[in-house]
């Protein structure tokens, strides 16, 4: 049964990646955007700054380099396009498609179509990343510890548990509303408000800074950029793990209950293949 | 062995306020091919919908080769193949065998036997020269076939086919038709439900036909025992060009029903009654006056007359 359930979140991957290769100057667009999405606000910071240090950057997070701050920042936020888009848009591409009957008349639980679209949108997101640093890196140079890699991945993983949570969450919900980008768009623009990507958190208002302490994004972005560039956060590393652990607990139990109900929902109305 | 076992199932939309099925009771035995006829909106899909677990029914009982589909879903859709209607329930940016290696990997089939097993069902359906051809480069018919290869790849025990030969030109249609009948039927042995209101299909096709009209089985026969139902043996048939007011020979004594179906500017009449011979003359009388004849006869009832006298409704 699990060899079933791994063989089909595969299927899913694949399927996706050869559909969105079929759509050639989208797909290529897809790998160039998140470049040209970044460079204003690297640009901006330098010229703000004057330069690539900023002493006071430095005095708040105890780093002044602005350019490695903010392109890491954007580098883990780019996680959150996974959930909320990636994720979040994969059962309503099926309703546009007009196979979501299709293969939810298969025998595999409904869930594993969300996890190959996650383990697909992951691995894009990865390809997105690893060109954006490349880039940036031959543009700006990007200076950062390399003995940090490995618990940075260790602290995206257990972030992204929490994130395909939500991604399960706005899938479902994309099911019921006709204007389900909605969703998507809204919990990402909060997320990405109150997440230090770009600014240090002790810049947002107070409730803002309180918010943020409940976003899993925030501990993903300052727990990797203290790993890779000595942040100072307001944590320490066992409790950032502790709080990953459980917003991914409860966001993964969350999106699951919603699926289930909205699932049920659709099928009773009779409005699983409606788009 | 009973292969569905439908109790009183009931399904409204809305908040209840339409009733797509109404009370069904049905069973259908393994190695059947079962039809159900009715017009659009009569129940049809919404009942094979409930039979494939993609709708919760607000009442009844299903069990399909004895599992309950609610309670035993992912076991009742392993034994089912569906073949829903419409053109798009395949992915159309993708090859005929990439279509069927990803749904073969949906219903636990991968590696060598996959491969093995979607070879076969593309030279089966004779998809050979398209196999690397993307789907939304092919006919409606072609879609059909790659949809139907689909639905047999997990080799089920039951085949559910909502509409199959909908859209399709009359030499697809009969391609279809004789794969379902000589290949499904009779060789692979497999249990058919199918729903058409095409009544030469449910005629040609199926052991038993059930007739659903606003959600309930109003009659469910072998299509001979159907057509006895109708008390006489001979309609008298008049092909006329133009549209006559049908009330003008619902009117004439001795005519006890009429079936009217209009094809572009072409009308048959189906005309019901103790004496087709002795009305014959006032009935073409009254038509002359409206269009022109063009023939005349008499013919023996079909499956649609029986629907109409049956339901009091039509098929198209």
């Amino acid at each position: 049964m699990i060899r079933h359930y791994l063989t089909a979140i595969n299927a899913e991957n694949i399927k996706e990646w050869k559909i969105e290769m079929s759509y050639l100057p989208d797909f290529i667009r897809s790998f160039i955007e998140p470049i040209v999405y970044v460079l204003p606000f690297v640009l901006y910071g330098i010229a703000l700054v004057g330069g690539r240090n900023s002493p006071n950057l430095a005095r708040l997070v105890g780093s002044g380099d602005i350019i490695t701050y903010v392109v890491l920042g954007y580098i883990v936020m780019g996680f959150l396009n996974t959930a909320c888009w990636g994720m979040g848009w994969s059962l309503r591409k099926e309703q546009w498609y007009g196979t979501i009957e299709t293969i939810f008349a298969a025998p595999v639980p409904r869930w594993v179509y969300i996890a190959g679209m996650a383990t697909h949108s992951t691995l894009h997101q990865g390809g997105m990343i690893g060109i954006q640093v490349i880039v940036i890196h031959l543009l700006f140079r990007i200076f950062f510890h390399t003995s940090g890699i490995l618990p940075s991945l260790l602290l995206i993983g257990l972030m992204l548990i929490a994130l395909y949570g939500m991604g399960m969450m706005v899938a479902a919900l994309a099911l019921i509303f006709k204007e389900g980008w909605i969703v998507s768009e809204i919990l990402h623009s909060i997320i990405s408000v109150v997440t230090p990507i770009a600014y240090p958190l002790s810049v947002l208002p107070v409730f803002l800074r309180e918010i943020a302490k409940f976003m899993p994004t925030t501990y993903g972005v300052l727990g990797i950029r203290h790993f890779l560039m000595g942040e100072r956060v307001f944590f320490t590393i066992p409790e950032a793990v502790f709080k990953l652990l459980l917003f991914g607990f409860v966001w993964v139990g969350f999106g699951i209950t919603i699926f289930l109900l909205i699932d049920r929902k659709v099928r009773r109305d009779g409005t699983l293949g409606h788009y | 062995m009973v292969a569905i076992e439908v109790e009183g199932l009931r399904k409204t939309f809305k908040k209840g306020k339409v009733v797509a099925v109404d009370g069904v009771s049905l069973t259908i035995e393994k190695g059947e091919l079962f039809g159900l006829l009715g017009p659009n909106g009569a129940g049809k899909t919404t009942l094979i919908k409930c039979l494939s677990t993609l709708l919760i029914p607000d009442g009844g009982r299903i069990r399909i080769f004895g599992h309950d589909v609610l309670k035993e879903s992912l076991k009742v859709r392993r034994l089912i193949g569906l073949v829903t209607g419409g053109e798009r329930t395949l992915y159309w940016k993708l090859s005929v065998f990439d279509n069927l290696r990803y749904f073969a990997a949906l219903y636990g089939l991968y590696g060598r036997k996959a491969r093995r097993r979607i070879e076969e069902m593309i030279e089966v359906m004779d998809l050979v020269e398209k196999r690397d051809e993307r789907v939304e480069r092919l006919s409606t018919g072609m879609r059909q076939k790659v949809a139907l290869a689909r639905a047999l790849l997990h080799d089920p025990e039951l085949l559910l086919l909502d509409e199959p030969t909908l859209g399709l030109d009359p030499q697809f249609s009969r391609v279809i038709r004789r794969f379902i009948k000589e290949e499904l039927q009779k060789k692979l042995k497999k249990t058919i439900l199918l729903t058409t209101h095409y009544m030469e299909e449910a005629d040609e096709l199926c052991d038993r036909i059930g007739f659903m009209s606003q959600g309930k089985i109003a009659a469910c026969a072998t299509p001979e025992e159907l057509k006895e139902k109708i008390p006489h043996e001979r309609l008298l048939e008049i092909k006329m060009a133009g549209l006559p007011d049908e009330s003008l020979i619902r009117n004439i004594p001795g005519v006890e029903d009429v079936l009217m179906i209009v094809d572009n500017n072409r009308t048959v009449l189906r005309i019901q009654s103790p004496d087709p011979e002795g009305i014959l003359a006032t009935v073409l009388e009254r038509l002359r006056k409206e269009c022109r004849i063009i023939g005349f006869g008499l013919t023996t009832p079909t499956l649609e007359d029986v629907f109409i006298f049956l339901t009091g409704e039509e098929l198209r």
